[in-house]
């Protein structure tokens, strides 16, 4: 066999054997620690791209672990869908990656710094297995680790808020965590298997045996992935928990852990229910309300917080509504705008978070109205953060509105114009609350209040980065759309 | 003219300001003057070569060209009509003019190189309009300028300014929301937003009717269209006043380009009179016609009421639009031309008398006619024209759309028209006559003393502003009842052209 | 009468729901951390029971395969599953337990409500 064929299970080993490497390296001597974790993630990416090359060219990959089939052994899977999912996120955790090196400095103590790789490392490692994974049981463990980690990159500041933040966030995925375990146990129960495409084979004939299972079942795996992926109103941990993190830590898990666990559970309803038990029970109309509500209510909050963190936490329960919102109106269209806008929210928040990290950096201000001006101090920042806006409010140019663009076609297309009304209010009210702080920022008379370090090149060029990516995810979405659209269609 | 020269231009004609944008905005770092020319030069190259445009579309030639495409069947493209044309044409004309009139009206203000470049990259966008090959490219462009423009409204950073432009910047949000909302409705039914494919909705239904609404929101809050003016009277009057000359001149003039699309290419003139929508149209219009005449009577400052008179004189153009015959249609775009010099003129006008004398209460404005005559003189040509007296052009344009009204059979219109210029009367006339026969305040005084003696205190605003308005007021002259009336011509070409169904 | 037959038939499913429900309803709502922490543990458990259960068979041996011998085996997977679970429940717990430590030195106390009262009172 030749190299290539192990790169499903290479990509998660890379990423946890540089994981276990950092600390003895950093003690060693720390310069090399985040050449190493960034070189990582870079030949992970790498296999990622091949990966996904591959799979384009001569379809889904299915790769035993240790060369055991299921149902005994673990089985990684890789078809379009997952691949895009895999990208996503070892492409922005690459770049969120190259961001952290010069901000962790300030927002942590300096000898944590090589255990923050580490968790890093584990985070983004577990979250690409999660998005590779064909087996139940086996998501149980990942979702735990990556739980652990992403607490990890929060607690790991170790302050007040912090501290309690992450106990909270841990106490509700583990409630979110044993749901989903009590839901594969029902599974279990009820066909024998545990690999999603057995299971698939086997619940239609499971369904007419033992309905009551596998609606709970369902039912359990909506609350598990509602916590993990902070569905409305099931979000209560995630504000404090985003707001309070390092930045580079929000950014990550605002752009990419929520967004994980949504992609799981759309794995599991279209790859692991079989079409007639979505049918039977309104599992998608659930998601939907729940979704519509989010995106409201989500919105709602953000325009009353007075930290800019906090807000942009609040603005990712609205975002994630959307990513919902497609797997609720449950048509094709919809789907792929809902798969789109998880890449976009992953890039446009994680940028966000990260200008709120520069600004954090070079002034030390938190709270909205004391932005009044910066504008003129950090221009290019700003810049990074209008752009960002543009994308959360939709603007034509941005990634913003290809998805939306996606998930109103899919909600005429399901003939529920309601949704759409929901999508373009809740526009409405993220330009009502994002645009005051880029008008005081730029058009604030006077000079900016607060002494202003120089922002450093590492932390400019992501950001630019990443302005660039929402504008490039806005025009040239074509391909990823047609492959997302292909993938949705042949899933439905 | 061949195909791809065409393609060319028309990318160049776009791209070319936009480009030259940040160009501008560096240029500043070395030299004031180098900036202001470039400005110049650019917006003149831009008019030239709109200008070398015509042979291609003078016969009714459509040129379509898709860029790219950004979704499946969602493309961004560009193409040419007469009636792209002849907006795109007086577009960069008025911009030509109007940045002429910046050089030295700007020269003293704040942020010039921020000006200039939103200035220079508004005409693109604009133009991207005009040029627009389908809904969705139309959309892109139209946010482009809103949003930029903002930055024109929002110049003097005055808190009124800002209050006023935070107002522009919502309810453009909420036009560009209810476009989307439109655009997707008609993606959903026709499966294509581009222009080329004829009516893409052909019947009626419950849908087609919420996507006519959502386009008369999005379009109309941009035409200042009643309930949906709101933003207006504030928004123009705080610009500087080449940017007011601009807003209500030609910005405006997009959303009513942009419902003459949705009318003629989305739907059909047809289906919009079949399913009785003109009528929404055309009450909506009335409403705005006589809200905005009888409100600019109660303003007493100048560029406040050269802003609700915008309103009122947008509404004939959706009057006209509303009527949907051949001779309102030619009336409505001939009305389109014929506002965008009358009130060009009467914001630069007014522009140059506030620069020269700070003064903006119409009340002050007493005797100003003894100071800046040439400009006075040219603010009652356009005033004039805007009343509809004969042979300027805004007479012309109400003779057709009142031609077109008792076409329809609907006298009514008429009368509409006929009170509206009587306000329009009642409003500028009093800026006029005491302008010229009133002493200027602190001198009636003196004026008992020398009985009739009218003194002569000539001060005019320096000729780079004096001739832009001066040009502005011949062509409301010269578009008027003139033998070789080119935009009288080019309206009624346009007008068969539409209504032809794309074909001359 | 037949639901309650089955429920009879499958006690220790019960059982397993019960504790399931227990353990969520304690860590909700009760304020201390340290049984928010047990709860869980409780809560993993009763999951771990469910699985395990289904895997036994009646007269099951242990599933280890001798010369010689026949009859039904239980399933071994569930159990080896479960190990994996334990596991993983062990490091959460450890991992909740030194956060609680942490927030103990800031607070003196490990009470949420009384945490929520020192900081309002800041």
């Amino acid at each position: 066999m030749a190299l290539s064929d192990h790169f499903p299970a290479l990509i998660v080993a890379l990423l946890l054997f540089s994981a276990f490497l950092t600390p003895p390296v950093y003690r060693w001597t720390p310069r090399f620690s985040a050449p190493l974790t960034t070189f990582c993630l870079s030949a992970a990416f790498l296999m990622a791209i091949l990966l996904t090359a591959e799979v384009s060219r001569s379809g889904p990959l299915l790769y035993h672990m240790g060369g055991w089939p299921p149902p005994y052994g673990i089985e990684l899977k890789v078809d379009p869908l997952r691949s895009y999912a895999l990208l996503v996120i070892l492409g922005v955790s690459l770049w969120i990656f190259v961001y952290a090196l010069k901000d962790l400095s300030h927002e942590l103590r300096i000898y944590v710094i090589g255990w923050y790789y580490t968790l890093f490392a584990i985070l983004v490692a577990s979250m690409a297995a999660i998005a590779l994974t064909n087996d139940l049981f086996n998501l149980f463990v990942l979702m735990e680790i990556c739980t652990i980690a992403a607490c990890g990159i929060i607690s790991i500041k170790e302050d007040r808020e912090c501290l309690e933040a992450s106990f909270k966030y841990l106490i509700l995925s583990a409630m979110g965590t044993g749901c989903y375990l009590l839901g594969v146990a029902m599974l279990y129960m009820a066909t024998g298997y545990l690999n999603f495409d057995l299971l698939n084979g086997a619940l239609t004939e499971a369904f007419s045996l033992y309905p009551r299972n596998i609606f709970t079942a369902a039912a359990l795996f909506i609350v598990a992935f509602g916590t993990k992926s902070a569905l409305f109103p099931l979000h209560v941990w995630l504000p404090d928990a985003h707001a309070s993190a390092p930045s580079p830590s929000s950014a990550m898990l605002s752009g990419l852990v929520i967004k994980v666990f949504a992609i799981a559970l759309f794995l599991i309803f279209y790859q692991v229910f079989p079409r007639e038990i979505l049918n039977a029970v309104p599992l998608t109309e659930i998601v939907l309300w729940l979704a519509a509500a989010g995106v409201m209510f989500g919105s709602i909050y953000a325009m009353l917080q007075a930290d800019l963190k906090m807000m942009l936490a609040y603005s990712s329960i609205g975002q994630i509504g959307f990513i919902f919102l497609g797997l609720g109106l449950d048509q094709e269209l919809a789907i792929t705008g809902g798969l789109y806008h998880v890449m976009v929210h992953a890039i446009t928040k994680a940028m966000l978070f990260m200008s709120a990290g520069v600004i954090i950096y070079t002034t030390g201000v938190r709270k909205i109205k004391d932005l009044a001006g910066i504008g003129r101090a950090l221009p290019i920042t700003m810049l990074a953060f209008t752009v960002g806006s543009a994308s959360m409010i939709g603007l034509p140019g941005t990634g913003g509105l290809i998805s939306k663009w996606y998930l109103a076609l899919g909600a005429l297309e399901a003939g529920r114009p309601l949704f759409v009304l929901v999508i373009l209010a809740s526009s409405l009210l993220n330009a009502v609350y994002y645009m005051p702080i880029i008008i005081s920022a730029f058009m604030h008379q006077g000079e900016f209040e607060y002494k202003v370090r120089p922002v450093p090149n590492m932390m400019k060029i992501p950001l630019i980065i990443g302005a660039l990516a929402v504008i490039i995810t806005g025009l040239l979405s074509r391909p990823v759309i047609v492959m997302l659209q292909e993938a949705v269609a042949s899933m439905l | 003219m061949d195909s791809a020269r065409v393609m060319f231009l028309l990318m160049f004609i776009v791209f070319f300001p936009i480009l030259m944008a940040p160009v501008i905005f560096y240029a500043c770092r070395y030299s004031v003057r180098i900036r202001d020319s470039l400005a110049v030069v650019t917006s003149g190259i831009t008019f030239l070569a709109t200008l070398t445009l015509y042979p291609a579309v003078s016969g009714g030639e459509v040129y379509h060209y898709s860029l790219f495409e950004v979704l499946p069947n969602l493309a961004i493209s560009m193409r040419i009509d007469i009636l792209s044309f002849c907006l795109a044409s007086l577009a960069s004309l008025v911009w030509f003019l109007c940045a002429i009139y910046s050089v030295d009206y700007m020269a003293k203000e704040h942020a010039c190189s921020r000006y200039y470049t939103v200035f220079i990259f508004t005409l693109g966008s604009c133009l991207g309009i005009f040029f627009a090959g389908d809904l969705f490219t139309l959309f892109v462009f139209f946010e482009l300028m809103s949003l930029i423009a903002y930055l024109l409204v929002v110049h003097e950073e005055t808190e009124e300014a800002m209050k006023a432009g935070y107002k522009y910047l919502v309810m453009t949000i909420i036009g560009g929301l209810a476009l989307f909302f439109g655009i997707i409705i008609v993606f959903e039914l026709g499966g294509t937003v581009s222009l080329a494919a004829g009516h893409i909705i052909g019947e009626s239904s419950v849908l087609a009717l919420l996507a006519f609404i959502c386009f008369l929101i999005g379009f109309g809050m941009k035409a200042g269209m009643f309930p949906l003016h709101v933003w207006l009277p504030d928004a123009h009057p705080v610009a500087p006043s080449p940017a007011s000359a601009l807003l209500s001149g030609i910005m405006l003039k997009t959303g009513a380009y942009g419902l003459m699309r949705v009318i003629f290419h989305v739907f059909s003139p047809e289906l919009i009179k079949g399913a009785g929508w003109d009528l929404i149209l055309g009450i909506l219009a009335v409403i705005t016609i006589m809200l905005g005449s009888a409100v600019a009577l109660t303003q007493e400052d100048i560029k406040r009421r050269l802003a609700y008179s915008s309103i009122s004189q947008l509404g004939y153009v959706l009057l006209g639009l509303s009527i949907l015959n051949s001779n309102a249609i030619t009336g409505a775009t001939f009305h389109i031309f014929s506002h965008a010099f009358m009130k060009s003129v009467l914001f630069l006008a007014a522009g140059s008398i506030i620069w020269k004398t700070g003064r903006r209460k119409i009340a002050d404005l007493k005797g100003i006619g003894r100071q800046m005559p040439v400009t006075l003189g040219c603010f009652s040509l356009a005033a004039i024209a805007m009343i509809g007296i004969p042979p300027l052009n805004g007479f012309l344009s109400k003779w057709t759309l009142a031609l077109g009204a008792l076409d329809a059979g609907m006298p009514i219109y008429v009368l509409v028209l006929l009170i509206s210029s009587l306000l329009n009367a009642l409003y500028y006339l009093p800026i006029i006559i005491p302008g010229f026969f009133e002493a200027p305040p602190g001198e009636e005084q003196e004026e008992d003393d020398h009985h009739h003696e009218i003194k002569f205190d000539i001060q005019e605003a320096t000729p780079k502003m004096l001739i832009p308005v001066i040009i502005l007021a011949l062509c409301t002259v010269f578009f008027g009842l003139t033998p070789n009336n080119i935009a009288y011509a080019l309206s009624q070409l346009t007008s068969a052209f539409l209504l032809g169904g794309g074909t001359l | 009468m037949e639901i309650l037959q089955g429920i009879i038939n499958n006690y220790y499913y019960m059982a397993a729901i019960i504790l399931f429900v227990i353990g969520m309803h304690t860590m909700l709502t009760h304020a201390n951390m340290i049984k928010k922490v047990i709860a869980m543990n409780i809560m993993d458990a009763s999951v771990f029971l469910l699985f395990v259960a289904v895997g036994y068979r009646y007269g099951g041996q242990a599933p280890i395969i001798v010369e010689g011998a026949d009859g039904v085996y239980a399933n071994p997977l569930p159990g080896a599953l479960i190990l994996t679970g334990i596991v993983v429940a062990v490091s959460v717990t450890a991992y909740a337990l030194s956060l609680i430590v942490k927030i103990y030195r800031f607070y003196g106390t490990c009470d949420y409500d009384e945490i929520c009262e020192l900081r309002s009172d800041e």
